[in-house]
């Protein structure tokens, strides 16, 4: 499962393709031997990684390891760099998003994605919610999806009455679950996740990882971090990449988060989580 | 090589110091409890018996530290192993102390009984088997070794054996009454002796835990010999 490198030490039992008890667990999201480049720099280089379905897996490593680079091929966010390139393949239900004949736009559809900074739009709150799923020329009931997207936000009962107010009239925490909102009424299957909670103050961090957990039923969650503990706290797996001496980020090791912070499998990953990284 | 980390890492080292020293604090109980005992000592039993609240002094220092750096710091990996296996060192060198505690109050109990040599010459070899196994245990804890740590187990027999044959050797004594009732409380002084061996062994898994990431028993009869 390391691909090319055989550095990597993969120990999460998604990465075998069966669950504890033995039975097949299905991977949302696969990346086979994946290399991301900026024009000749290559920024990181052969992840070959898994995403289980419905389960949580975060993203962790130093700055400039490569982490949102990767979270950001999951869904074609990098074709907006006019610079980058892929190499290798990156498999959504065992479909490779980068074939020529897919729609990049179709692809941020269903893997949708919650950034680090809270963006939503000068609109009304019920705008920023509905705005997506009308572009995407949804026929149903608007006012139900509005609804269902919130509450499935754990925003609805802090806004419902008040949708006609400015999304920006928010507290950062809830602007930020107001994004996911947003991004849960396109009804999406992945939902990557950049940082989602450094730029909110400790409460409403819990409040965001307490939402992650009741998402997972739904959605397959993606997250970078560069808050460990929050990692430990909110995934189920968790893969740890680091930069080489060409400062290309790699996986070092990808296993059960239980398993990594209580006895990871690499040096690198231990001096890493326990403050002894150079 | 910087290290983010660095006060909470002079921590963990100062908890494990202080841990090192009640380690030598709970040792030495044992050992003064043997000499208490052997040289009929009731002034140096009384000691023991004191100085038992040292070492429990000391128990509720780190404790009140590993809470505080558990809370504060939030350790993972060999660090949260460390903590974890200090944890169980405490618990177990507090109990270390309470059996050298429950030798020295013997000692206090049975001071005018007419003795035994044998027995008390059996009770020193004892003594002198467990005070190294602890040294060894704790050795190996700080050293991280776990070749060190294996060895504490096969210390551990001589130990048992010692306080299984100690029955025959109380039983010997029937005929005369009053060595009888001297020597009955000796049962129970090898029984402390024996559970100081056994509290290295689980000192020495402690070790093997920390530096493997794994828990497993030394010298459970029902499983298969430990083999790392």
């Amino acid at each position: 499962m390391a691909g090319e490198d055989p550095g990597v030490v993969i120990t999460a039992t998604a990465a075998r393709g069966a669950a504890d008890d033995g039975t097949p667990v299905t991977q949302a999201m696969e990346t086979v031997d994946m290399s991301v480049f900026y024009g000749s720099f290559r920024a990181v280089k052969n992840v070959s990684l898994q995403f289980r379905d419905h389960r949580i897996t975060a993203l962790i490593g130093p700055s400039g390891c490569g982490k949102s680079t990767v979270l950001r091929a999951f869904n074609r966010m990098n074709d907006l760099i006019p610079t980058s390139r892929v190499e290798g393949r990156v498999f959504f239900h065992g479909n490779d998003i980068y074939e020529e004949s897919v729609d990049p736009v179709e692809v941020r559809r269903r893997v949708g994605m919650v950034f680090q900074k809270p963006n939503p739009f000068p609109k009304s709150i019920y705008s920023n919610v509905a705005w997506g799923a009308k572009v995407n020329g949804y026929k149903g009931n608007m006012d139900d999806l509005v609804e269902q997207s919130l509450r499935q936000a754990a925003l609805w009962d802090e806004v419902n009455d008040k949708l006609d107010q400015s999304g920006l009239s928010l507290s950062g925490g809830q602007q930020q679950r107001l994004c996911i909102a947003r991004t849960i009424a396109v009804k999406p299957e992945i939902i990557l996740m950049d940082e989602p909670t450094s730029a909110l103050d400790p409460i409403a961090t819990l409040r965001i990882e307490e939402l992650i957990q009741e998402l997972k039923d739904r959605y397959t969650i993606i997250i970078v971090t560069h808050n460990m503990q929050q990692a430990a706290r909110a995934s189920d797996f968790t893969a740890f990449l680091n930069m080489d001496q060409d400062r290309a980020g790699q996986v070092v090791e990808f296993g059960a988060t239980a398993e990594l912070f209580t006895r990871p499998a690499r040096k690198e990953t231990e001096d890493y989580i326990t403050g002894r990284f150079g | 090589m910087t290290f983010p980390r660095r006060h909470f890492h002079e921590e963990l080292k100062t908890i494990e110091q202080e841990l090192v020293l009640m380690a030598g604090m709970a040792e030495r109980a044992v050992g003064r409890a043997v000499d208490a005992l052997f040289r009929n000592d009731i002034t140096l039993a009384g000691e023991v018996v004191a100085e038992d609240q040292l070492i429990d002094d000391k128990y509720l220092l780190i404790h009140e530290k590993w809470l505080e750096t558990m809370a504060l710091q939030t350790p993972v990996a060999i660090d949260l192993r460390l903590m974890s296996s200090v944890l169980h060192l405490l618990v177990t060198l507090e109990r270390m102390g309470d059996q050298a505690t429950n030798i020295a109050k013997i000692v206090k109990s049975i001071e005018a009984h007419t003795r035994e040599p044998r027995i008390l010459e059996h009770l020193r070899e004892m003594g002198d088997l467990v005070q190294p196994m602890v040294r060894t245990a704790m050795e190996a804890f700080v050293q991280r070794d776990l070749a060190l740590a294996l060895r504490v187990p096969e210390m551990d027999e001589p130990v048992n054996r010692l306080n299984r044959s100690m029955t025959t050797e109380v039983a010997r004594c029937a005929p005369d009454q009053e060595v009888l009732e001297w020597a009955v409380p000796m049962l129970m002084v090898s029984r402390a002796l024996e559970r100081v061996g056994d509290q290295a062994v689980d000192i020495a898994e402690q070790v093997a835990f920390l530096l493997t990431g794994e828990f497993q028993e030394f010298t459970r009869p029902d499983t298969e010999p430990y083999d790392h």
